[in-house]
């Protein structure tokens, strides 16, 4: 094999995809009539277009890439990372089916608008423009990072990081900017399939070259043995009380059961999401969002994690060499049609979560903060051409970013998915417990999103910076920022609702809550079954991501005096793992359909009618505003400096 | 028919790459079984093409059938040239004609299947309107 025919194949097939990328950018275009349909697909998405989209960017490449690396580092530690497939579907069978008919009755398309006319509330649309934002540069920042790296590594330095990211960027700004949702939703089945195909892929190459599965187990059993690397096949007790990772000594991992438990949760931030809301508020039924969340996401995609993601990391842990970047390399060298096509597949799954991220996050931006704060006249051919210049705008800070500021995609990538989660308590007030007050909702936010940024790196450091320097670092007693923000959260909805007015709906907010309580209020037989519903939850939660994990550590090993064996052939945890999301898809299925949470029903929903109200000039408003938010940032630009000359190092 | 259009390049992009990339992992191996994995792909994607034709009620659009006429025959001249140049081990060889009678026999099990064999027939012979005489 010649030096060229090594170099050939990854030019070839990245030209294959973005020519079919840009044919559908261009199928889209042409189904928009005006600017019509630019935002929200005109709400004409498939069912099975939004499931399969709605798995792929769930699954993502994170998993590909973090998962696989996570497992080949820090062993089996992290079971809650094996059962991410329930985790992730869970939130969409809460979720999607009452927001979707929200959405149909108000005539809105995403959780901003949802925000906007149910709550009333400016900080809660920011906020979800902000995790747009985030996941934006931040979460597909950091990924889009490691695929210029690989296509470094790959091309043996002949292709620059630098360059590779400007492909990237372009080809992001070209199927996000142009075609709008259509074109990601359309794309994004490609993009989905061929992730998917390429995992599959790639664990078959990690499993042949590893020996087979049992010889992979059997190093895996050697590995365990040895005093060093025996702490990676448990999980490390319950909680731990220490000061933060990286701080005081303590150790940068943790491998507890509450780290299990809370880092499961902020799994659960993704399908709370704005840009898989964004999806889901497309799509023309809520008739598959029951098995598309059963059976693709928690079914399938869980597959893909719990037996394919956790064959190639388990193959990095035996032989380093055999890690994602090893095996791409040996791949590369002995067949790299095969090469290319995997890393076209990870690189599909990226793409599409940093498209859409980037198309919500510029949306969010011109549509639901600038033009109904500041700018109302905009017409919707000006939001249209306002949010192409944004999601161009972004690409570029993401590109810069990661060249140039490789730290900071990174920090804000750790936000992402813990903000995300905060978004629970709204999305719950909306859609099941009406007694959540729009006070309680916007404190409880505002106060989650504290929690999360004080336990994570960008919080203390930025606080470091102005001379505050926190007793604690990241993930305080073991313990994810997401669930200390949920924590904080919590508390302030349960107190603040307890003490403001319930009653106080605005007449949109009404006519959700009669909405929810007539045609998609619960049967009989389903109240019937909340008690079981709640049990098994409970349970599920306990024995897969919660403290029943340290029954994992033993549960299929038996001990001699000097040997152990592993009574299915493989670590413990991992075996646990795989009945935990054997019993996750089961429990999916449950709360879909038996508990008809996201289950099909065939209502027609007619459009709301507001209130006719006259239409009042705003632009003294709006100037008032926009002259108020100068002076604020100004105001704080200087403090900011002041204290960090006067206190920070 | 987006949503057939659709289907269709994710079978293609699944099916036809992983086939390709497995028919070129067994002619540099050198392995029929490898190639043949890859011809089966490469027939599983031709089925699964049919399938959602059957299911969208629909046949091979000209495009399509233009792009699948155009690989085969650039196929079959790289198997050709191959041969000639002699470079060509007995694996490659085999693996190549049975590529090629699949394709082929596939082909004219569709269309007798599809048209039946006289109407496969007339799918490529049209008679002119003057009835082929060219006097009248």
């Amino acid at each position: 094999m010649t030096g060229v025919a090594y170099s050939v194949w990854l030019p070839l097939f990245t030209l294959f995809y973005v020519a079919v990328m840009l044919y559908w950018v261009r199928v889209a275009a042409r189904q928009v009539s005006g600017d019509d349909g630019f935002f929200s697909a005109g709400h004409s998405l498939a069912p099975w277009i939004s499931a399969l989209v709605t798995a792929g960017a769930s699954l993502s490449g994170w998993f590909v890439l973090g998962g696989s690396r996570q497992i080949a580092e820090y062993g089996f530690q992290m079971p809650a990372v094996l059962v991410a497939g329930v985790t992730l579907a869970l939130p969409g069978v809460v979720f999607f089916k009452r927001l979707w008919y929200v959405a149909e009755r108000l005539r809105v398309s995403s959780q901003a608008d949802i925000f906007r006319v149910y709550y009333k509330s400016p900080f809660l649309v920011v906020v979800s423009t902000i995790v747009a934002v985030l996941f934006a540069v931040g979460f597909s920042g950091l990924q889009l990072r490691a695929l210029s790296q690989a296509v470094v590594l790959l091309t043996d330095g002949a292709v620059t990081q630098l360059t590779a990211s400007v492909i990237f960027g372009f080809v992001l700004f070209a199927g996000a900017g142009i075609g709008g949702m259509r074109a990601i939703s359309y794309f994004g089945v490609i993009q989905t399939v061929i992730a998917f195909a390429a995992i599959v892929v790639l664990a078959g190459f990690a499993l042949i070259w590893s020996g087979g599965f049992g010889a992979l187990n059997a190093g895996l059993l050697a590995l365990s043995n040895t005093p060093d690397a025996m702490a990676l096949f448990t999980v490390n007790g319950v909680i731990h009380f220490t000061s933060g990772l990286g701080r005081g000594g303590d150790p940068a991992t943790a491998s507890t059961a509450l780290a299990n438990l809370s880092m499961a949760l902020a799994f659960m931030g993704f399908q709370a999401s704005p840009m898989v809301l964004k999806v889901v508020l497309s799509t023309r039924s809520p008739n598959a969002f029951a098995a598309g969340q059963t059976w693709v996401v928690a079914g399938f995609c869980g597959a893909l994690i719990a037996f394919a993601i956790a064959l190639i990391g388990a193959a990095g842990l035996v032989d380093p060499g055999l890690a994602l970047e090893g095996i791409l390399i040996r791949l590369q060298t002995q067949s790299p049609w095969f090469a290319a096509w995997i890393f076209i597949g990870v690189a599909a799954g990226v793409q599409l979560l940093a498209g859409l991220s980037l198309f919500v996050a510029g949306e969010g931006l011109v549509r639901h903060v600038y033009k109904p704060y500041f700018n109302a006249r905009l017409s919707k051919h000006g939001s249209v051409t306002l949010t192409r210049i944004a999601i161009a705008v972004l690409a570029v800070l993401v590109m810069v970013l990661q060249n140039l500021a490789p730290v900071t995609p990174s920090a804000l990538a750790a936000l992402a998915l813990p903000m995300a989660f905060q978004l629970w308590t709204p999305l719950l007030g909306v859609t099941w417990l009406g007694w959540i007050t729009r006070p309680a909702a916007i404190t409880g936010v505002g106060f989650g999103i504290a929690g999360v940024i004080l336990t994570e790196p960008l919080g203390y450091e930025v606080l470091s910076f102005f001379g505050l320097e926190l007793p604690w670092g990241r993930w305080p007693w073991t313990i994810h920022s997401a669930l200390w923000g949920m924590a904080a959260n919590v508390a302030a909805v349960l107190i603040i609702s307890a003490i403001t007015n319930r009653k106080a709906l605005g007449p949109e907010a009404i006519e959700i809550r009669k909405l929810l309580s007539g045609v998609l209020s619960t049967g009989p037989d389903v109240r019937t079954l909340r008690s079981t519903a709640w049990s098994v939850v409970l349970a599920w939660f306990f024995l897969a991501v919660g403290p029943g994990l340290i029954f994992g550590n033993y549960a299929f090993v038996q001990s001699g005096e000097d040997t152990t064996t592993w009574l299915v052939g493989m670590p413990s945890l991992w075996a646990w793992s795989l009945g935990a999301w054997v019993c996750g898809v089961g429990l999916v299925w449950f709360l879909g359909y038996k508990m008809e949470m996201a289950s099909p029903s065939h209502v027609a929903i007619p459009p709301y009618e507001p209130p006719l109200r006259l239409k009042q000039d705003q632009s003294d408003l709006e100037r008032e505003r926009l002259r108020a938010l100068i002076i604020t940032g100004a105001a704080g630009f200087v403090l900011a400096v002041l204290v960090a000359f006067s206190f920070g190092g | 028919m987006i949503e057939r259009d659709l289907l269709v390049f994710a079978i293609w992009a699944v099916l036809g790459f992983g086939g390709l990339a497995l028919l070129l992992e067994g002619f540099s191996r050198d392995s029929y079984w490898i190639s043949l994995a890859g011809i089966a792909a490469i027939v599983a994607g031709f089925v699964a093409h049919i399938v959602v034709n059957g299911v969208f009620d629909c046949t091979f659009r000209p495009g399509e059938a233009a792009l699948g006429i155009g690989t085969f025959g650039v196929m079959a001249l790289a198997f050709i040239v191959g041969w000639l140049s002699g470079g060509m081990s007995q694996a490659d060889y085999l693996a190549g004609l049975t590529l090629f009678a699949v394709l082929a026999f596939g082909f004219l099990a569709y269309l007798s299947t599809r048209y039946g064999l006289r109407g496969a027939f007339s799918h490529f012979h049209h008679k002119h309107a003057d009835g082929g005489d060219p006097t009248s």
